[in-house]
């Protein structure tokens, strides 16, 4: 998948806005949204959220996880432990930035928070690259990955298999090419 | 050791406190170096009140009810006290502030700094200051004579020096102390006193004894030490009388001299032995108070007792006693060992044991936070926010809107310091105290203006102070000291102005309304005394509470008053009640939630911000350990629901009783709107009538089910009649025939009460008729047109010649009615009055289906009923009875006054229960007959529970419309026929016509249900299809008109249908 695939699965994720318009309950395919009544947190998905913020016409809340002593905490366990640790939302990157990139002013302390993802994602990503390493290395068949994100997988998901595809590839070629080599010669 | 010496306690952070005693003694105020004041009630208070006066807070002083304080940033500061407002800065110095002190009137305060200069300062001028100079180092300490001649300096030059206040020249001085550059170096920091009352004596601290200087002759009259002390001593105070003198060392010893004797009488350590840096004697008890650099705050009692060291040896086991008696001996004994010069002892006041009265609480503005915070909310409500900020960069107050339509945010800067505000759709309202030179003033913007000028000011009189402010729409009101009510238009107009029985407490707007709270007198024991007021500002101007009592939860004040944003008066109390005005039950208030059952914490409490009651919302901001939020971060709303106090609401039955009930008083505030000429939401209101029916027959059901018939019938009584009928279905069908019984009997009572009613009614209203006119109702023109109709109803007997004339127009008439009502209409209200009786008979056709109880009960006519319950039933089904003329006349009251149709429709169906006698009128004899007896005729049967089906759901095709139209025709052509036969007929007969008129009729069905979707948004038709209609109507006036005549068997299939129709809705 492409990010920006990914990005449009996060949009779907709900967040909490102060709207500062009235409008009644709105029916779309997808469910319905609303109403919106002047100064009264409502949940809304995030792609109607950054619209109506874009537009000046409400007022981002910004989801729990995204406080800066949590996402300290989220960090230093990422840092401690070998494995993948949970995350606070299946999107977090993509709603860090989504929310950062259009709500920043409402959300305290978010150069900060930026860091912060950014550090829990590098922690993540340097993980990950580990394991695939010692995966290839050791030439082992399977591997339990858990508590990864979809943004996570889809890093490396495309270039590993690829990867591994080509070094099956050359390892079996490997064999007959050189029985096949000294065939020739003899 | 006599005294007791209490364990000592954490009071500020580590570094140098201060400590003094307020003027009564009740309370210990100290500083500290965390810049904190905190008012401590007695020792063991854990929840002192604190006040953040600075960074760092290196002494205070407490007299009169001002708060000096010297801070970190150089200045000397006044605070209120004991409320902690920030009242101005006394004066400003280049360096820190050592010391400041009262002198003993209070009028003055001097201060020491680290600049060398000493100043006496004017409290209340503070332009009026005296310098002193000649220190050559940091002053240390200050203390004034009690004569107010003399002020005493010691400074870090090691001098203390004796100064003459009015000529301000050095009157003495010694060299005395070591000297040292700074305060922080200094060995002690030589708090000096003068000896109260004559002022003979100067104490002064030095080293490890106290010296004693005489008065005028400056001579050292004698010194104070003790073994006990080994390190210099850093404070000394004097006791009230002048006979006590108390010192404090660096490490930690206190040591109490009777001055007289020069003996000393109390020896006592610190517990940790940190420097004593601040004593304080209390002024009435034998108490004293220090303070250490650590921080710590600690608590001497009983001094003095050591005086008579037998008595003590004598009386100690009885003393453990510790009965009250003894303790009166014991003072007995002070007074002649010394104490009697104290102004009172503890038991020498005069003793009251009786209930005290509560301090009254101070006017407060709804949504807003304490007043002497640096950012704070002066309103939150449901138009939007104000904020204040009075920091030192700024001083500002901005405004936002909830919804930015209204109005967009704004900053205004606060040059006239207000502390109040409230925020309407149209107006902002800000009010300010006075101050030396400007009045109190109140300050609108009326954004909702058309004109250039958008801002007014009007200043109050001279000693009148604005103490609660508040908007109505189209009305501004101000309370003030004075004990007015001030109302102005909110384009600047001074309106009405009354007096207050007491002083305010807040106020609210809304609407028209008016909602003041004031003292009504002094509340005991904790609890407030309020009382309240409800004006009504508009064209009625009148008043519905009178100054009502105020109920509060015991030992609350009130924290919260406002009203729904339906306009229900509300009102929270500090325990988290929310109580609203229950106008059906004779103005009552009615606790309608709890809000700190939804609290976590103990201190944890919900700050409402509004409340709404459709639909039920109660918001507020959840605060975690205060009472109220901070401005950043920004707080959020949280929607609490409501819940009325009833009991066993685990049960079944209890919780339907709660929900039935809050349902009731959630929405009187209709039935408020609809008599007030307001418009409402008139889907919200059948949205709620059905709910609340729904829940009485679930607890009819109930009741039913535990065999408790007679708590059935009281169920029923507080049904409507289609649900009585209802459960009077439900009662047979389970067996219960004495239930049913008993239920038809009440149910025809009802009919029999509510005709009465009815007339009643009609009768007022005619009287009432000219008032409405001039009312100026939204739809008046329907309106009108209905009411002279009444007229003509009431005359109906009289004309009853004409009688037939009139039914003949009216064949036409309704017709008319329904294609342009509004036009016709308004032609009417515009007529000449001798049009009026032609008038009259053109409309009393129509009369026949406004009023048709009042006409069956008159002439016994069982037809005319057979409309209105399934009217009733089926929301605006204009298609669903039998001639569309009735239909649509019915139709038109709900539109204009929601009150009457409800009335009218049971009242119909009253009526058919009132001639039970023609044999198919009965609908539970219908129903038994139909169950029971024609069992064996079941393909009958089957059609014609097919056919109600398909009433229910209101005609679906064009011959169902074309049969209830004709049924009346085959019946009179054939009154023998069944149901089914009647049917079969109809089929036969709808064959026979053309197609275009088969044609019609199907528009006309498809058209209705198209014009049904329609109703919901706009209750009128569109023009083609009234013509079609109209047409159609045309066609078959014979048919209308035999239709008007009879039809015995409609009435009861009507009944039974309207039965289902509940049940399927």
């Amino acid at each position: 998948m492409e990010p920006a695939e990914v990005e449009f699965l996060a949009e779907k994720e709900l967040v909490t806005i102060v709207p500062n318009f009235s409008l009644d309950r709105i029916h779309l395919i997808g469910g319905d949204l609303g109403p919106f009544n002047p100064g009264l947190p409502v949940e809304v998905p995030v792609w109607l959220a950054i619209n109506l913020k874009q537009r000046q016409k409400c007022r981002l809340i910004p989801p729990e996880w995204m406080d800066v002593g949590k996402l300290e905490e989220i960090r230093d366990q990422e840092r401690k432990e070998d494995t993948f640790t949970p995350m606070p939302s299946p999107y977090y990157m993509e709603l860090t930035k989504l929310l950062l990139n259009y709500a920043s002013d409402n959300i305290p302390r978010a150069d900060e928070i930026r860091t912060l993802v950014k550090d829990t994602w590098d922690t993540r990503m340097a993980k990950l690259r580990l394991s695939a390493d010692s995966f290839v290395r050791q030439q082992e068949a399977h591997a339990k990955l858990d508590n990864l994100t979809l943004m996570e997988i889809n890093t490396t998901g495309t270039f590993l298999t690829q990867a591994l595809d080509h070094m099956y590839k050359l390892r079996t070629n490997l064999q007959p090419g050189e029985s096949s080599h000294s065939q020739d010669f003899w | 050791m006599p005294s007791t010496q209490k364990p000592m306690r954490y009071g500020h952070a580590e570094g140098h406190t201060d400590v003094c005693f307020d003027d009564t003694g009740s309370c210990i105020v100290t500083c500290g170096s965390d810049g904190d004041v905190r008012i401590w009630e007695n020792l063991d208070d854990d929840d002192p009140k604190s006040i953040s006066v600075g960074e760092k807070a290196f002494s205070c002083a407490l007299k009169n009810g001002k708060l000096i304080t010297a801070v970190s940033n150089n200045t000397v500061q006044i605070h209120t006290f004991p409320e902690g407002a920030p009242d101005g800065i006394l004066t400003r110095f280049p360096m820190h502030v050592n010391h400041v002190t009262f002198s003993p009137d209070g009028t003055k305060v001097a201060a020491g700094a680290s600049d060398f200069m000493i100043k006496v300062v004017e409290v209340a001028d503070s332009s009026k200051q005296k310098t002193f100079r000649g220190h050559d180092a940091p002053v240390l300490s200050l203390s004034f004579d009690p004569k107010d001649v003399y002020l005493a300096s010691a400074s870090c030059d090691g001098s203390v020096r004796v100064w003459n206040i009015a000529d301000q020249t050095c009157t003495t001085s010694w060299l005395l102390l070591q000297k040292c550059n700074d305060v922080i170096n200094a060995k002690s920091i030589c708090r000096l006193a003068w000896q109260p009352g004559t002022g003979k004596l100067l104490a002064v601290p030095v080293d490890k004894v106290v010296e004693l200087f005489r008065r005028e002759t400056w001579d050292s009259e004698f010194d104070l030490s003790d073994a006990s002390i080994t390190e210099s001593l850093n404070v000394v105070v004097w006791s009230p009388c002048g006979r006590f003198l108390a010192a404090g060392s660096v490490n930690g010893n206190i040591v109490v001299w009777n001055v007289e004797t020069q003996q000393c009488i109390e020896r006592m350590r610190h517990e940790k032995k940190y420097s004593i840096c601040g004593l304080a004697w209390h002024p009435k008890y034998k108490q004293i108070a220090y303070t250490d650099t650590e921080g710590n705050l600690g608590l001497l009692e009983n001094i003095g007792d050591v005086e008579k060291p037998n008595d003590k040896v004598l009386n100690i086991g009885l003393i453990k006693a510790s009965s009250g008696l003894l303790e009166k001996e014991d003072d007995g004994d002070d007074q002649t060992g010394g104490f009697a010069a104290l102004p009172a002892s503890s038991t020498q006041q005069p003793f009251y044991d009786g209930p005290m009265p509560t301090p009254r609480q101070k006017p407060f503005q709804s949504g807003s936070t304490p007043v002497h915070l640096m950012h704070r909310f002066m309103v939150w409500n449901s138009v939007g926010i104000i904020r204040c900020y009075n920091d030192e960069q700024d001083n500002a107050i901005d405004i936002e809107f909830h919804d930015t339509s209204v109005h967009h945010a704004t900053h205004l800067p606060n040059s006239l310091s207000h502390t109040m505000a409230d925020l309407s759709t149209e107006a902002i309202l800000l009010a300010c105290e006075s101050t030396e030179e400007l009045a109190s003033k109140l300050h609108c913007i009326h954004f909702g203006s058309w004109d250039a000028n958008k801002e007014w000011t009007v200043d109050m009189p001279k000693d009148e102070e604005i103490e609660a402010i508040c908007l109505g729409q189209g009305w501004a009101a101000c309370a003030t000291t004075a004990l007015l009510v001030r109302v102005f238009s909110v384009g600047g107009v001074q309106r009405e102005i009354f007096s207050l029985p007491g002083p305010v407490v807040s106020m609210a707007g809304h609407g028209e309304q008016l909602m003041v709270v004031y003292h009504r007198g002094t509340g005991f024991d904790g609890d407030q005394c309020l009382g309240v007021q409800l004006l009504e500002l508009g064209m009625k101007k009148r008043q519905i509470l009178h100054g009502d009592p105020l109920s509060l939860t015991r030992k609350s004040y009130l924290v919260w008053v406002g009203f729904s944003a339906e306009g229900t008066p509300c009102y929270v109390d500090s325990e988290g009640i929310v109580r609203m005005l229950n106008r059906a039950l004779g103005n009552t208030w009615i606790p309608v939630c709890n809000t700190r059952e939804h609290c976590k914490g103990k201190y944890d409490h919900y700050w409402v911000v509004g409340i709404h009651e459709n639909p039920q919302q109660l918001r507020c901001i959840p605060c975690k350990g205060a009472r109220f939020p901070p401005t950043l971060p920004r707080p959020a709303v949280a929607i609490l629901p409501f819940q009325l106090p009833y009991c066993q609401v685990a049960t079944e039955k209890g919780q339907m009783e709660e929900q039935y009930w809050r349902s009731v008083v959630f929405h009187s505030h209709v039935d408020y709107l609809s008599k007030n000429g307001y418009e409402f939401d008139e889907n919200a209101k059948n949205q709620a009538v059905k709910e609340q029916q729904e829940l009485l027959m679930k607890l009819f059901a109930l009741s039913c089910k535990l065999e408790r018939e007679f708590r059935c019938v009281e169920l029923a009584d507080l049904m409507t009649h289609n649900v009585v009928n209802l459960a009077i279905k439900y009662a047979s069908r389970s067996h219960r025939l004495n239930l049913a019984q008993r239920l038809s009997d009440m149910a025809v009572q009802k009919a029999s009460e509510l005709a009465a009613a009815q007339q009643q009614q009609e009768e007022e209203e005619e009287e009432d008729f000219p008032k409405h006119s001039n009312a100026g109702y939204s739809s008046s023109a329907t309106e009108w047109g209905r009411l002279p109709g009444r007229n003509a109803q009431q005359d109906q007997e009289v004309e009853d010649a004409e009688e037939t004339d009139a039914c003949e127009e009216a064949e036409e008439t309704p017709e008319v009615h329904r294609e342009s009502k509004k036009n016709i209409f308004s032609e009417w209200t515009g007529s000449s009055p001798d049009n009026s009786c032609r008038l009259n008979k053109e409309l009393s056709g129509s009369i026949f289906q406004a009023v048709p109880a009042v006409v069956s009960s008159n002439r016994k006519d069982p037809v005319v009923p057979s409309a209105n319950v399934l009217d009733n039933m089926t929301k605006y089904s204009k298609k669903t009875s039998l001639s569309g003329s009735r239909a649509v006349n019915k139709q038109n009251p709900p539109v204009i006054k929601p009150l009457t149709p409800r009335p009218k429709t049971k009242q119909a169906s009253a009526a058919s229960f009132f001639q039970p006698r023609t044999p198919a009128t009965n609908p539970v004899e219908k129903i038994v007959e139909e169950r029971e007896e024609k069992a064996g005729n079941e393909s009958q049967e089957a059609k014609v529970t097919e056919q109600e089906n398909t009433e229910n759901r209101r005609p679906k095709t064009g011959f169902q419309m074309w049969l209830e139209e004709n049924r009346a025709n085959i019946l009179t052509d054939n009154p023998d026929l069944n149901e089914a036969e009647v049917i079969k007929e109809g089929m036969s007969r709808f064959r026979m016509l053309t197609s275009e008129e088969r044609m019609v009729w199907t528009e006309k069905a498809r058209g209705g249900r198209v014009s049904d979707l329609a109703e919901d948004k706009k209750r009128k038709r569109p023009p083609a299809e009234e013509e079609e209609v109209s047409k159609s109507q045309e066609q078959k006036p014979e048919d209308t008109n035999a239709s008007k005549k009879s039809k015995p068997l409609d009435p009861s299939t009507n009944n039974r249908l309207s039965a289902f129709a509940f049940k399927q809705s």
